[in-house]
């Protein structure tokens, strides 16, 4: 009952007018960047993360958060209508898409927003639950544990995010190195920083994220091409009986997995989502209609996604270690406010922490109004062309960079920056693994460094100790069967004759 | 890095803008994706490696500045290897490098920079709408980047005055 009273403690403080209004605000900036091209929820929290130098660190991170589950709505609103996933709902294309072409989309649409209510509900629960379990046992960590504990994410996140363990590792490491530039923290020195003074704080977080998302992002979509036909068909929102009495279970089970999925390093929505849709396929009672417009495969993503997009603050606010790049924004946003995420948060933050939980919750309600009942009115968004909007994108970078530390060289960065984003996009090179490889970097060589200093120089103590020995034998595990996979594949492709398929590692995606 | 990462690629691009043939099957082509990835990756491994051997190394028991950045390069270093090794076995991809639309939206990044220093950021915002609407693919419309400007120069007014930026925008 301790939980039930802590969340009322929480509740006291989301429903205060000032964080209603946070969070009503970081809702409606999560949906309409989830709905619209060229700006994810990464870029869009590392525009506002200056604006929340000014604003009270509750209602900061309240706002913040709602950005993050908000652009799941809103994202899966696109992918349903147009098939344009932005940001995550690549599973929601699939059903989503073709409810629409049978002239379902209102059916969708509402599905999708139920099946996210319940997802988020339902993680809301186990985060409130677990994240203070789970700080328990992050006092059990020493720094080799936290070293071990960081590689596991970044693998994790590296295979997740870019189907390439290869792709992933390299953009983690540059990620790490980049974090080295500026001054050392033990001795003082000076790193990597060309004698430029501006580099000696190191570079700066939002130059990056804004480079490689934002300015690479826009130009990769300028490059495409792509003409945007907006979506102009009837919706009629409301479902029959049978039809919501179809939504639940498939709406529970995806809840579960994606809270469950969500909490594991390198977890997240998309993962998460491609998990509830093959289980639905085994196990749901229509799964002969999965695949070509079923209401499960809609409701089950759905609830996977916007659990995992909860559930994924429970490793940062208990352990301290942000478990995908978003999460690595938001601990930088913690930090900005003073507050370090990690075992002694709950305990010493208490209002924040149930704060934020309960937000959540509130956040839910906001959502489904501006989706169910107000998605109409967003679809119109899409009227906008991409002529008048990516100008606007560019400005709206701009005045992020430059209000860091309202110092117009900080632009500059960030121009070199969209440069070197668009050339990793290029070369197919996913970014967001750099940005948790950044954030992660200088705690990742302090926990190394000490790690060593306790065991005056000796590495067996990354083996024998049984926290850290488990996590980096399973990434042993991972990467030898990431080599005889890679072999096998060369191996059937040479035998399947002339023709390879195109990036034969395994899982790459085209994209 | 942040220097020898754009002057690697400078000379890349412009092997690669100037081929826009498609996918040649041959053994050595430099137009490979995956080729030029890892060679990107040994590039920036270098760059980080080299730096780091010039702080103190320090042992094991007690690191110096320069032994994590030195590690974390050798990792690199490997993967690089790696990617370039297996860019044999695999099919090559061509770079789809369009330097026009990344070099428009650089400019118009520098420019406001520029002008947003010695003139004002009013100036700077109009000029970036004017010079990154070249990128676009719709037409060239002169009356729609002054409603865009104009737009776009309430927004930071409002930024200025409501919620205290410090804009120097006039």
């Amino acid at each position: 009952m301790d939980v039930l009273h802590n969340l009322a403690f929480g509740f006291e403080h989301a429903l205060t007018w000032q964080n209603l209004m946070f969070c009503a605000i970081g809702c409606t900036v999560g949906t309409l960047v989830g709905l619209l091209p060229g700006l994810g929820p990464l870029a869009t929290i590392s525009i506002l993360l200056p604006l929340t130098y000014s604003i009270p660190t509750g209602g900061a991170l309240i706002m913040l958060a709602g950005i993050y589950y908000g652009a799941q709505y809103g994202d899966s609103v696109s992918a349903i209508t147009m098939k344009i996933p932005h940001a995550s709902s690549i599973v929601a294309c699939i059903d989503g898409y073709q409810m629409t072409l049978k002239g379902k989309t209102g059916l969708a649409l509402f599905t999708a927003g139920v099946s996210s209510f319940i997802g988020g509900t339902v993680a809301i629960v186990v985060l409130s639950f677990f994240a203070p379990m789970l700080g328990e046992v992050a006092f059990l960590f020493g720094p080799a544990d936290y070293c071990a504990l960081m590689l596991v994410g970044f693998v994790c996140v590296s295979f997740v995010t870019t189907g390439s363990l290869v792709n992933g590792m390299a953009m983690c490491l540059i990620g790490v190195l980049l974090g080295q530039v500026g001054t050392d923290v033990n001795s003082g020195m000076q790193r990597f920083t060309m004698n430029l003074t501006f580099l000696s704080d190191g570079i700066g977080l939002v130059s990056i994220a804004l480079g490689c998302f934002g300015i690479a992002e826009i130009t990769k979509n300028l490059d495409a091409k792509d003409e945007r036909t907006p979506f102009n068909g009837a919706i009629k929102l409301m479902p029959t009986w049978p039809e919501f009495k179809r939504i639940i279970p498939s709406a529970l089970r995806g809840s579960v997995i994606g809270s469950f999925l969500g909490i594991l390093p390198g977890g997240g929505p998309v993962i998460a989502q491609f998990a509830a849709y093959a289980i639905d396929k085994k196990v749901s009672k229509y799964k002969d209609e999965i695949g070509k417009g079923a209401i499960e495969g809609v409701a089950g993503q759905a609830a996977a996604d916007e659990a995992a997009a909860r559930t994924s603050f429970i490793p940062l606010m208990s352990i301290g270690i942000p478990e995908n790049a978003v999460m690595a924004l938001m601990m930088a946003a913690f930090i900005i406010k003073g507050i370090q995420p990690g075992p002694n948060m709950i305990a010493g933050h208490p209002d924040l922490f149930w704060g934020l939980v309960a937000s959540m919750w509130v956040g839910n309600v906001f959502l489904i109004t501006l989706n169910v009942p107000l998605v109409r009115y967003w679809l119109s968004v899409f009227k906008i062309p991409y002529s008048v909007l990516f100008p606007s994108i560019l400005f709206f970078c701009c005045i992020g960079t430059y209000s860091v530390n309202n110092n117009l060289d900080d632009v500059f960065i960030t121009a070199v920056f969209g440069l070197i984003g668009y050339i990793f996009l290029r070369l197919d090179l996913d970014p967001a693994p750099l940005m948790l490889g950044f954030i992660l970097g200088p705690m990742l060589e302090e926990n190394f460094r000490r790690a060593l200093l306790l065991s005056r120089g000796s590495f067996t103590s990354f083996l024998t100790r049984p926290i850290s020995g488990t996590l980096l034998a399973f990434i042993g595990l991972f990467i030898v069967w990431q080599i005889v996979a890679f072999m096998l594949e060369t191996r059937k492709a040479k035998v399947a004759a002339a023709q390879p398929l195109p990036g034969a590692e395994l899982g790459s995606q085209p994209e | 890095m942040v220097e020898s990462a754009p002057q690697l690629t400078a000379s890349e691009s412009s092997i690669l803008s100037s081929s826009n043939l498609p996918p040649i099957h041959s053994e050595f082509t430099m137009n490979d994706r995956n080729l030029l990835r890892g060679l990107f990756l040994l590039a920036i491994s270098l760059a980080f490696g080299l730096t780091s051997l010039r702080y103190p190394i320090g042992q094991f028991s007690r690191a110096g500045p320069g032994l994590f950045p030195l590690m974390v390069s050798c990792l690199l270093l490997l993967i690089a290897v790696i990617t370039i090794l297996r860019s044999r076995f695999v099919e090559h991809l061509p770079l789809g490098f369009n330097i026009k639309n990344i070099s428009i939206i650089l400019a118009s990044l520098c420019g406001f920079a520029l002008i947003s220093e010695f003139v004002n950021m009013i100036a700077g915002i109009v000029f970036m709408v004017f010079c990154a609407s070249f990128a676009g693919t719709a037409s060239y419309s002169v009356v729609r980047n002054l409603k865009i400007a104009a737009g776009l120069v309430a927004v930071a007014l409002a930024f200025q005055k409501l919620l205290g930026f410090n804009l120097p925008l006039y």
